[in-house]
């Protein structure tokens, strides 16, 4: 049963009964289906009623009059004059059932037929009068004709060939509609997601513009702010570069005209500082300018290898942090399509980190790991470690642990490294082990969707 | 070491920056020239054999750093030190492969251009073998590569090979210890007389270039990369297994 059920879900996953084109589809449908069948009951139950009450009223009409001319034939006593007029025209019409209850009143009202019109109340009570063959005129009462059978008549009439043809002939004009309104919304869909994923304005297909419908009209808005986003967002890349540009000029001179003092000076403790803060702030500039270039585009993934951006990284490291000690145990087979130097940047980043955090002598380890669709890299340090509460917040960019300001920081890195993994569709994922320090994994789909 | 002032050619177009940095470095010793177009340096260049080092910014309007290295290389053996902006990774490397002998993000502390100008007066001073240091005379012959230290030519099967002075260093450092495993940072420190910096992929770039120019006198697969250590040069009787 479980398994029956779990069956019926992944069918219903595959078929996406939950897409805008079945819903249409089965909405217009449906509605189309209901409409023609409530058309089709009241065509028919208005005609086949009418039919029916005229035929009732006919054949009341011939009851009484044949019961009027036979009262009058034979002038027979009022006690069983009733019982035998009926039986009269029970055998006359042949068959019992056809007796439809009526009341017969010759002009002194007085009741000369009855058959089971005791129980019919006044106001379902319908009158005739007939003209008998001696020109006397009778009162006939009888029942209101009930509603006609029409469901059968119905089920009857649907069955035909044609309820056959509405079934088909509806299912594809309703399927023609879904799809007229969900092609285009595709379209557009497609063409927002190349631009995300190219940072490139994509033409719009032009037949999408064409159309001169409310889509088309939506088409030309996404179009139209689309290009408005791209404008903004190239300006904003052009203002951090030019930002850049122009904030190291004024900081390159600033740092010759203190190693003028220094000349002068020497050991001019002022000048040292500044040398410092120049330099901090070089690197402020470089990482900002950093985390704006993972926005942009990168035409196509390359093969990265793995190991090979590892050891580079971890190269460096052996530079900056000489007393640190680092293991590393590669997989070699590891290699995905990607972008290498945003991957680069992540993992200098991360594995920079891990070594800024660590004193000299605790061991830094590094493993890459080649999974049948992705590559997991794990960077284990032995430092500090973090606060469990602290650590979604480590990712905010200018966000620094123990929101110390001190640090020789900015923050920045772990954002840097975070934009680059999610460029490549990819998770970081950090956990402080039992036995202290940090430990970052990064897990890289192999083919960037 | 000369008698003389070394001449420096600064060419950048930030005019203050020239005025301030051309004020240093005259306290330090040099003689300095400044230019500000790349055009102007160009045809200062090509006029004129009498600079010992050109300071050259990558980033100029008009025609650009890049631009004035391909053209003078071209006749010129100058030795150049590019400024580049942090960051522009790819134009370091374009740089030094079109022939650069070193670069210097910018901005930068003045004392360590200053430091890397001279690294690479020395360097000269000693390739064109007048400088006080004077190594002894080695001849060297591997795989077919001749190497004269004492005239500082290198010919393969007897035809020159045309090398910058760094491609010289380092040929001649792989070739002397040959079998032996030699450490980018050693081979920063003998080569280029300077400390290996992080993302500092000079070696790499000069590597590569003579492993391109002797590929092209058909010597390949000679240089060996170790991962994450250096280069070694193998001997003739080491079979190369896995040169990756």
């Amino acid at each position: 049963m479980q398994k029956f059920s779990a069956l019926l879900a992944s069918a219903y996953q595959k078929l996406g009964f939950k897409r805008l084109f079945w819903r249409i589809f089965i909405c217009f449908w449906l509605s189309s289906l209901l409409v023609m069948i409530a058309t089709g009951f009241v065509i028919i139950s208005k005609y086949s009623s009418e039919d029916y009450t005229k035929r009732y009223n006919n054949d009341v009409l011939t009851q009484a009059e044949r019961i009027v001319w036979r009262y009058e034939q034979s002038v027979t006593s009022a006690t069983n004059r009733s019982i035998k007029l009926k039986n009269w025209i029970t055998k006359r019409e042949n068959r019992r059932g056809h007796l439809l209850p009526m009341l017969i009143k010759d002009e002194t009202n007085q009741g000369i037929y009855q058959y089971r019109f005791n129980k019919v109340k006044p106001n379902e009570r319908l009158e005739y009068s007939v003209l008998g063959p001696s020109g006397r005129f009778y009162q006939v009462f009888s029942k209101k004709p009930q509603a006609p059978r029409i469901y059968t008549q119905l089920m009857y009439r649907f069955q035909s060939l044609q309820f056959v043809f509405i079934f088909f002939a509806s299912a594809l004009v309703s399927a023609l509609l879904s799809w007229s309104i969900t092609r285009p919304l595709n379209a557009l869909g497609s063409f927002s997601r190349r631009y995300a994923n190219e940072q490139e304005v994509p033409p719009l297909p032009r037949t999408l513009l064409t159309r001169g419908d409310e889509l088309s009209d939506l088409a030309s808005d996404i179009e139209f702010m689309v290009n408005k986003t791209h404008a903004a967002a190239s300006a904003q890349q052009q203002l951090l570069h030019d930002v850049s540009h122009e904030l190291r000029a004024p900081l390159a001179r600033l740092q010759v005209s203190a190693a003028l003092i220094e000349q002068k000076t020497p050991d001019n403790r002022h000048v040292k500082q500044i040398h410092s803060d120049c330099l901090r702030i070089d690197q402020l500039i470089q990482q900002i300018l950093d985390y704006s270039k993972l926005e942009q585009s990168n035409p196509s993934p390359e093969p990265c290898d793995i190991d090979a951006l590892c050891n580079q990284v971890i190269d460096n490291m052996a530079v900056t942090y000489p007393a640190v000690p680092v293991e590393y145990r590669p997989d070699s087979k590891a290699q995905i399509m990607g972008f290498a130097e945003a991957l680069l940047q992540a993992l200098d980043n991360i594995i920079g980190n891990a070594c800024k955090y660590s004193s000299s002598g605790d061991l830094v380890q590094i493993t890459t790991l080649d999974r049948p669709t992705s590559v997991l890299i794990t960077v284990r340090d032995h430092g500090p470690g973090v606060d469990e509460q602290e650590m979604s917040k480590l990712l905010q960019p200018f966000y620094r642990a123990g929101n110390k300001m001190h640090t020789n920081g900015f923050g920045l890195g772990l954002s840097i490294a975070l934009k680059a993994i999610h460029k490549h569709k990819g998770e970081l994922r950090m956990s402080t082990p039992d036995d202290g320090g940090l430990s970052v994994e990064l897990i890289l789909p192999k083919v960037v969707i | 070491m000369k008698n003389e002032k070394y001449k420096i050619l600064l060419v950048d177009d930030d005019e203050t920056l020239c005025a301030l940095l051309s004020e240093f470095l005259q306290e330090e010793g040099f003689d300095v020239e400044t230019l500000h177009t790349g055009d102007a340096a160009t045809q200062r260049l090509l006029q004129r054999d009498d600079i010992d080092t050109v300071v050259l910014d990558i980033m100029m309007p008009g025609m650009s750093g890049l631009d004035v290295l391909r053209s003078v290389r071209a006749k010129r053996q100058v030795p150049i030190l590019m400024l580049t902006g942090r960051g522009d990774d790819i134009d370091r490397i374009v740089g030094l492969e079109m022939g650069a002998d070193d670069y210097l993000g910018k901005p930068c502390n003045p004392r360590e251009l200053s430091a890397r100008i001279k690294a690479i007066i020395r360097r000269t001073e000693n390739s064109l073998g007048n400088g006080v240091e004077t190594k002894p005379i080695v001849h060297t012959q591997l795989h077919g590569i001749k190497l004269d230290t004492g005239t500082r030519t290198a010919l393969v099967n007897n035809n020159p090979l045309p090398l910058t002075s760094a491609e010289f260093n380092a040929l001649s450092l792989l070739m002397t210890r040959a079998g032996q495993t030699i450490t980018k940072q050693d081979m920063t420190q003998e080569v280029l007389n300077r400390p290996l910096e992080a993302y500092d992929r000079a070696m790499d770039v000069h590597i590569s270039r003579i492993r391109q120019k002797l590929s092209a006198e058909g010597i390949n697969d000679v240089i060996k990369s170790i991962r994450g250590v250096g280069y070694q040069m193998l001997t003739e009787q080491q079979p190369n297994q896995d040169d990756n």
